[in-house]
């Protein structure tokens, strides 16, 4: 069999096994055809809200507000949107995540670690901890950050808004990781510690390298929360530091309902989510739930 | 023998000395992320629990430090009735809208419950809802429900039944928001549901079916009895999420109209950063805390070991 046939051949063999035994073929087919139908109908209704706003994004600005099924798809909103604040406070989103991220991984990373390699007493209470910080209503830690922030000076800036960040972020580099590093046999470690390794020159040899694409996954994540941060960076920037969330609504308030640019701005914004949410895919559930399902 | 003494004392020595090296390692790799951790959210929530027994306000700065009457913020919520309105409206909403992506979330994995390739594919795609950045679900929700530029409306429209947008209409302001959010949230539900449904043994439902059980006695005996757990749990954390709903009351109704959508955490937004009554606020935040921990608290009461996966 060449590797064509085997491909198409692939999914009727999937078929075949998931129904073991005789197979009725009018029946069967026919209820098969309708729950691909009805599977199909559901997520073209679930992504309709969606993709609507991505075509009001691509229509020329002066008919947002035409029925028109039919346009000539352009980029001047996007256009319009780059000579204003707006790639401003896509930066200052970008460090802001990136800023939060590095910083959650550099601490967040080797606590993981210690968690599923040394069992302590009140392991399980420490690691709860972690987890429950999560769970706090932004607004408690706001009001807090806030005037801290007046006294200190460090409102409005990039620094203070990917700090308060790391409060849900260390969880989840916590959380994630430790699922990781448990899957990792410790053996290769109690080897390179024989072979004269410090933990530490072990865990960067030996364990790291192997818990790579889990970092990497773990990165991404913590990005996508930074990123789709609204409560905190509204509260806490107001000029410099505002990053893209909150520069949308400005243009719900003060430029008097421009839709092409209102959507060409939510297009952009969730670009990178959907582009590195193509890339983790494969941890998606596991990222998504982190906490919510025990390992 | 006696002269090996020594070298098993020192050998003693040695690993002794590793273990306690491996240790403080250990202990210096943890520590910087607990003291970094309690340092942004233990203090924060102290400061918190302190400044909602002073009636702190930046409009008068002889607030500060006042602790003369440390229950005040707390007795005053007692007779708040926005506060209590807030309270209602916060479980109506958490209510309704958990209770919604449990059963639209439950319904769409079972339709994708299928082995299949086309199915596996298209469960990928129903996650976006989920991932999407929650201000531009705000947005595509304040699209949709805004008459001039909603398609839903303008389809109304053609077929004769114009209707008044959803989000300035006192009663069902709170409805259309809980519609946004289930929208966005179902895809949580499914997956929980997906992955466990992957865990039910075969035999049991085969079983069943010999013994002549219909689908329906088989799925609400059978696959209910192996899903409740997961939505149990599902749910609790669904509602703790819920509690801190903002994006999408801020763009699609701003609390309103009047305070029809004001729930507890909106209203605390607002008496903080609108009318800078800080103590007030904390003490309302004091209050959502509370409710946070007590839904976690149950989760990790019921369930928590309950729901495997992988």
């Amino acid at each position: 069999m060449t590797d064509a046939t085997r491909a198409a051949a692939a999914p009727l063999l999937a078929r075949i096994g998931a129904w073991p035994g005789r197979v009725r073929p009018p029946r069967w087919r026919r209820h098969r055809i309708g729950l691909h139908a009805a599977a199909l109908a559901l997520l073209l209704a679930v992504l309709f809200p969606f993709g609507w706003m991505v075509q009001m994004a691509l229509r020329p600005p002066g008919e947002v507000l035409d029925g028109a099924l039919l346009f000539q798809p352009t980029l001047e909103n996007f256009a319009a949107l780059w000579q204003g604040h707006f790639p401003k406070s896509f930066l200052n989103s970008v460090l802001v995540s990136s800023l939060s991220t590095a910083a959650s991984l550099a601490l967040g990373v080797p606590a993981a670690y210690v968690l599923t390699r040394w069992r302590f007493r009140g392991r399980g209470r420490v690691a709860l901890w972690i987890l429950a910080t999560r769970m706090a209503p932004p607004i408690a830690l706001t009001i807090p950050f806030f005037l801290a922030y007046r006294w200190v000076g460090l409102q409005d800036s990039v620094v203070g808004l990917a700090l308060i960040h790391m409060t849900f972020n260390i969880s989840i580099v916590v959380w994630f990781m430790q699922t990781f590093f448990a899957a990792i046999p410790r053996s290769l470690e109690e080897a390179a510690w024989i072979d004269g390794c410090g933990v530490w020159q072990a865990f960067r040899r030996v364990t790291l390298p192997l818990a790579a694409p889990g970092l990497a996954a773990t990165a991404v994540f913590c990005f996508i929360f930074s990123w789709n941060d609204f409560f905190f960076a509204l509260i806490l920037t107001r000029t410099s530091a505002v990053t893209a969330p909150v520069a949308i609504t400005n243009f719900l308030q003060y430029e008097g309902w421009e839709w092409g640019k209102i959507a060409a701005a939510g297009t952009l914004v969730m670009l990178p989510v959907l582009a590195f949410t193509l890339l983790v895919r494969k941890y998606l559930v596991r990222g998504l739930t982190a906490g919510g399902l025990k390992d | 023998m006696a002269f090996l003494k020594p070298v098993f004392a020192n050998v003693d020595r040695a690993a002794a000395g590793w273990e306690r090296r491996r240790r403080r390692a250990y202990l210096a790799g943890l520590l910087p992320a607990l003291v970094v951790l309690g340092v942004i959210t233990l203090l924060p929530g102290l400061f918190l629990l302190g400044v909602s027994l002073t009636p702190l306000s930046l409009v008068n700065p002889s607030t500060v430090f006042d602790f003369s009457d440390p229950l005040g913020n707390y007795r005053e919520l007692l007779r708040d009735g926005r506060f209590h309105n807030s309270v209602l409206l916060q479980l109506h909403l958490s209510a309704t809208s958990v209770g919604l992506q449990l059963a639209v979330g439950l319904g769409v994995a079972l339709l994708l419950n299928v082995r299949a390739r086309f199915f596996e594919a298209i469960r990928t795609a129903f996650l976006i809802p989920m991932v999407l950045p929650p201000i531009v679900v705000a947005l595509i929700w304040k699209i949709l429900y805004t008459p001039d530029v909603s398609p839903l409306h303008r389809l109304l429209e053609e077929v004769g039944l114009p209707i008044d947008s959803l989000i300035t209409d006192p009663g069902l302001a709170i409805w259309a928001i809980a519609v946004a959010e289930t929208w966005q949230w179902f895809p949580f539900t499914m997956l929980m549901v997906l992955a466990t449904l992957q865990l039910i043994p075969d035999e049991p439902l085969e079983a069943a079916r010999i013994d002549g059980a219909s689908r329906w006695q088989v799925f609400r005996h059978i696959v209910l009895a192996y899903l409740r757990p997961a939505l149990v749990v599902c749910g609790l954390f669904r509602l703790i999420d819920s509690l801190k709903a903002f994006p999408l009351i801020y763009v699609l109704t701003n609390g309103g109209p009047g305070t029809a959508t004001e729930v507890t955490n909106y209203y605390g937004f607002i008496e903080a950063f609108n009318f800078s009554y800080w103590g007030y606020a904390s003490a309302i935040a004091v209050i959502m805390l509370g409710g946070a921990f007590a839904v976690s608290w149950l989760v990790s009461r019921l369930g928590w070991n309950e729901v495997h996966h992988d």
